[in-house]
């Protein structure tokens, strides 16, 4: 391979923005303890990150360090994504920092990276640069889940995932090195080429199960998905917010194009594996929650259960179907950082799923903005949820899969239980504890921004389309 | 008259009222934009009566909008005679509702508002709605208000019965959902008139069929899955239940007319006999539940189990005076129904017991009140010269074209119906003054009557003069059972 050009280095402008400032920032550190500069900071370089992507050289897909690299449509719009989420969780997390006294230019710091790990992986066409992005990805996010060092809790949470994590990689890097073994490259559209040609090979059946199990880590799909409620629950909420939104969008995305890509020849084996783990996540994600009492914990269960309905599309191994993952990843990174936000804006009180007793009659607003968030995780119209759900379902329908479909929308009212039972509370219940103290305006320009996204995306689920292009 | 969008004007103003009652804080401010918002509705669709064209079975104020390119989904509007007078029972109820409302809410009266308001902007724009994806948008919408109503606003028991009324609409309304995609998958459309017009294979038909049945017959509800109602009606504020017994119910039938009849023709034959006897077992069934009842509201909510059993008897006869009766008897339903359930919420204002033995002698200090119950019972129970006469009567008809043993079972269920709706007007208004009546003023106001006056003209009207409703549906029911449904 021959040194890297500045053409190539321009298709790596959103991540060199992040890369920059976090360098920036770690650089700075001492001399911003205090003062929102961080927070700025990392806003402004998530949204330079997004500019540069929706503005990187349109259409044709340019490739760079040999092939490795893309800026194709699909990973325009999960980059552009990525950069949302971390705008959002950055300005979520404002308080929390106060609170748990967490450094903040190292806090933003690591926000920045594991967005850049996540940008990487989404624009990788080689198995290898996919891997760095997403282990750098979960570094990141190990640090960040026990960044709050003085509760034990967060220690706990940060080692389980950590353990868990290690063992996913070293899956993910076992499952790239027999794919190596029996094609001799790791580019995916190589990989492709040797499949079709050669036929299917029980070594490269082995292959496709390791890595698509690693995969499966990174978006908690069930049976891979032990971390994510003891992560979720003893990370601060913001830092779960962004697991939850970020690094599943971006493990989804990483899932997606090394399916359609590179097994797209061997549809029939990734559709049982993926059927498989899909059935799985929405069964245990919905039923589970139906018995959690913390708030973090229901949702990381609900994150799984969404994680499930995302992969719905994947099945089908159509352009299609990638297209309505891509959809359900948006939208569902919107509405699971509405939901957070509540959660994190009712500081302490959000934590318990008592604690949101009575929401209605102290705080209206924040009420009926949970409520909508609430409505579309369940996928109610007309919010953007119901778009998503629809558009996955839809792509299952046209793979054959009715039996999954109508097993996807039985969970569902299981899952309406459960993010119904939060709304009775709310506005069915007696407050038992004092009215939440005001919100600083961040994390209401936070709230108000995916409220929007959930509202209009289900208003207008077509303006979406056009920016949904499979790779 | 000018051509604006008609339907899309009704459906969403009451949501753009629901919008400003946000910004806006205040009771009796919330209360005026309400009922103001609900009469300019009303004012929008009630020049629809006489702009229709009772000679067709199209769909008239049409409506068409890209909405979803990519799905090959678009937003349209449009009415035909069968479901113009739901729009405009759905836009007269409202306004019922919110002066019904007037001094029966006083906890969060601006939400309350707000919840009534969406609910109205979900009963019509489901029955406006031209293509399946845009009713099952409302469809799924109309559940959300209504489950605040009954959970927020509704009796002791009200968080289990929204929660239950919850999860039956949803279960039944999943598998719909899939029924939808797996039309569209079929199809490749959702429009109503292209999708009657589509032949799909028998074997996927009886699985559609069965995936919107489960969505329909909760919502009817047909018997067994009928559990949630009596909960739901009762428990629910006065304006929940009218919305509930009035329109919801009705959403159920209207989709029997609109998706499984012309779409799954082979699959209604195929299920023709079945929903026959589970509708006649509603009818009979329904009827004995309801004799036992002590509490008023809940004698009232298993009355339309049997109510509605007639409904899907006459659309399951597919005989053409069993559809026209079963529309009839849906708009006879959704008129007594709501006046049954306002006089009940009235007189609970002022005793606050729904007990039926607390009640008796109300007629000698409330006549207009007990001569208004009086006839909406007597309508209600079938008597000749008032509304639901003529709908029992058509079905009636119908069932003993098709069957004659399911005449027999039907005229059961009318001679029931008449025990318990008369034995109910006994015990409350007539015999002895209740010692626990004693000093109450139960006479209605002003407002009150009001409130049930443009009930009460209907059913003298409409039994008088029933073609004023079945003139619009000769033309959509001739091309109901023409596009397949016939026998």
């Amino acid at each position: 391979m021959s040194r890297p050009t500045a053409a190539d280095l321009a298709l790596l402008v959103p991540e060199l923005i992040l890369v920059g400032m976090a360098l920036a920032l770690i650089l700075a550190a001492r001399r911003i303890r205090r003062g929102p500069l961080a927070l700025v900071g990392t806003i402004l370089a998530a949204l330079a990150a997004a500019v540069a992507s929706a503005s990187a050289t349109s259409s044709g897909g340019a490739t760079g360090f040999g092939g490795m690299i893309t800026v194709d449509g699909y990973a325009r719009f999960f980059k552009v994504l990525i950069a949302a989420s971390l705008a959002l969780a950055a300005l979520l997390s404002v308080r929390c920092l106060d609170r748990e006294q967490v450094p903040r230019a190292e806090y933003h710091a690591l926000l920045l990276l594991a967005s850049t790990g996540m940008m990487l992986a989404v624009s990788s066409l080689d198995l290898l640069t996919l891997y760095l992005g997403v282990e750098l990805m979960t570094l990141c996010s190990i640090v960040l889940v026990g960044i709050t060092v003085e509760r034990p809790t967060s220690n706990e949470a940060a080692i389980k995932y950590f353990l868990i994590a290690s063992f996913a990689s070293a899956l993910l890097l076992f499952g790239i090195s027999l794919t190596y073994g029996a094609t001799g490259t790791t580019n995916l559209a190589a990989i492709a080429s040797v499949l079709r040609d050669v036929g299917s090979d029980p070594l490269l059946l082995v292959a496709m199960g390791l890595l698509a199990a690693g995969l499966a880590f990174k978006i908690a799909a069930v049976p891979f998905h032990a971390w994510a409620p003891d992560a979720y629950e003893g990370a601060t909420a913001p830092v779960a917010a962004f697991l939850a939104a970020g690094s599943k969008a971006a493990g989804l995305a990483a899932l997606g194009r090394v399916c359609l890509v590179a097994f797209g020849p061997e549809a029939r084996t990734l559709t049982m594996i993926l059927a498989g783990l899909a059935a799985l996540s929405i069964i245990v994600g919905s039923i589970v929650a139906l018995a959690q009492t913390n708030m973090k914990r229901l949702l990381a269960y609900s994150s799984i259960a969404h994680a499930g309905y995302a992969l719905l599309g994947l099945i089908a191994g159509t352009p299609e179907g990638g297209s309505a993952t891509m959809t359900y990843a948006c939208f569902y990174v919107f509405m699971t950082l509405g939901a957070f936000g509540v959660v994190i804006a009712l500081g302490e009180r959000g934590e318990s799923l008592d604690g949101f007793q009575g929401l209605a009659a102290q705080r209206p607003g924040t009420a009926a903005l949970m409520l909508l968030f609430l409505l579309s995780l369940t996928g109610i119209p007309p919010t953007a949820g119901f778009v998503a759900k629809f558009s996955v379902i839809l792509s299952a329908v046209r793979a054959d899969q009715v039996p999954l479909a109508v097993l996807a929308v039985a969970c569902s009212v299981v899952s309406a239980f459960v993010y119904m039972r939060i709304a009775v509370l709310m506005y069915m219940k007696e407050p038992q504890e004092p009215a939440p103290p005001r919100f600083p305006v961040t994390m209401s320009a936070a709230l108000v921004v995916t409220a929007l996204v959930t509202l209009v995306g289900g208003i207008s689920p077509g303006s979406l389309a056009r920016w949904t292009v499979p790779p | 008259m000018t051509d604006y969008p008609v339907l899309t004007v009704a459906t969403f103003l009451p949501l753009a009222g629901a919008a400003l009652l946000l910004l806006l804080s205040g009771e009796r401010l919330a209360r005026w934009i309400t009922l103001l918002t609900t009469l300019a509705t009303l004012a929008v669709v009630a020049p629809l009566y006489w702009r229709f064209d009772q000679s067709s079975g199209a769909l008239q104020f049409v409506e068409s909008a890209d909405w979803i390119p990519g799905w090959g989904i678009s937003y349209g509007m449009g009415v035909d005679g069968i479901g113009l007078p739901f729009v405009l029972l759905a836009a007269l109820l409202s306004v019922l509702c919110v002066a019904a409302s007037w001094t029966a809410v006083r906890t969060r009266v601006r939400e309350f508002h707000v919840a009534l308001l969406v609910a109205e902007t979900a009963m019509i724009g489901l029955f406006a709605a031209s293509n399946l994806f845009l009713f099952f948008v409302f469809w799924e919408m109309m559940v959300v208000p209504v489950f605040l109503l009954i959970g927020v606003w509704g009796g002791p028991g009200r968080v289990y019965a929204s929660v239950k009324f919850l999860l039956f609409t949803l279960a039944g309304s999943v598998l719909m959902l899939v029924g939808v995609i797996a039309l569209h998958h079929f199809c490749g459309t959702l429009e109503f008139k292209a999708l009657a017009g589509a032949t799909i294979a028998s074997r996927h038909q009886y699985w559609l069929f069965a995936a919107f049945l489960a969505a329909f017959a909760v919502k009817v509800p047909m018997f067994p899955v009928h559990t949630w109602l009596p909960d739901a009606h009762t428990e629910a504020p006065t304006a929940g239940s009218v919305i509930l017994a009035a329109i919801l119910l009705k959403m159920g039938a209207y989709g029997f007319l609109r998706v499984s009849l012309p779409i799954l023709p082979d699959a209604v034959q195929l299920f023709r006999l079945p929903m026959l006897v589970v509708s006649a077992v509603a009818i009979v069934y329904g009827a004995y539940v309801t004799l036992v009842q002590t509490d008023v509201k809940r004698l009232i909510a298993y009355s339309s189990v049997s109510h509605m059993g007639f409904v899907t008897l006459g659309i399951f006869t597919l005989e053409r005076s069993g559809l026209e009766g079963a529309i009839l008897q849906m708009i006879n339903h959704g008129i007594l129904s709501a006046a049954l359930f306002l006089c009940v919420g009235m007189i609970y204002e002022r005793t606050h017991t729904r007990e039926i033995a607390d009640y008796g002698g109300v007629a000698r200090t409330a006549p207009v009140y007990s001569t208004l119950l009086a006839l909406f019972c007597l309508a209600a129970a079938g008597f000749p010269g008032l509304n639901s006469f003529i709908g029992e009567f058509l079905i009636i008809g119908g069932a003993f074209e098709s069957r004659s043993w399911l005449g027999a079972i039907a005229i059961w269920g009318v001679v029931l119906g008449t025990i318990y709706l008369l034995w109910l007007y006994y015990r409350v208004a007539m015999g002895r003054m209740n010692p626990g009546l004693a000093g109450l003023a139960l006479e209605l106001d002003a407002r009150e009557v009001a409130t049930l006056t443009p009930l009460a003209l209907l059913a003298v009207g409409l039994g008088l003069y029933p073609d004023c409703v079945l003139s619009y549906l000769h033309a959509p029911v001739a091309a109901l059972l023409s596009t397949g449904g016939a026998p």
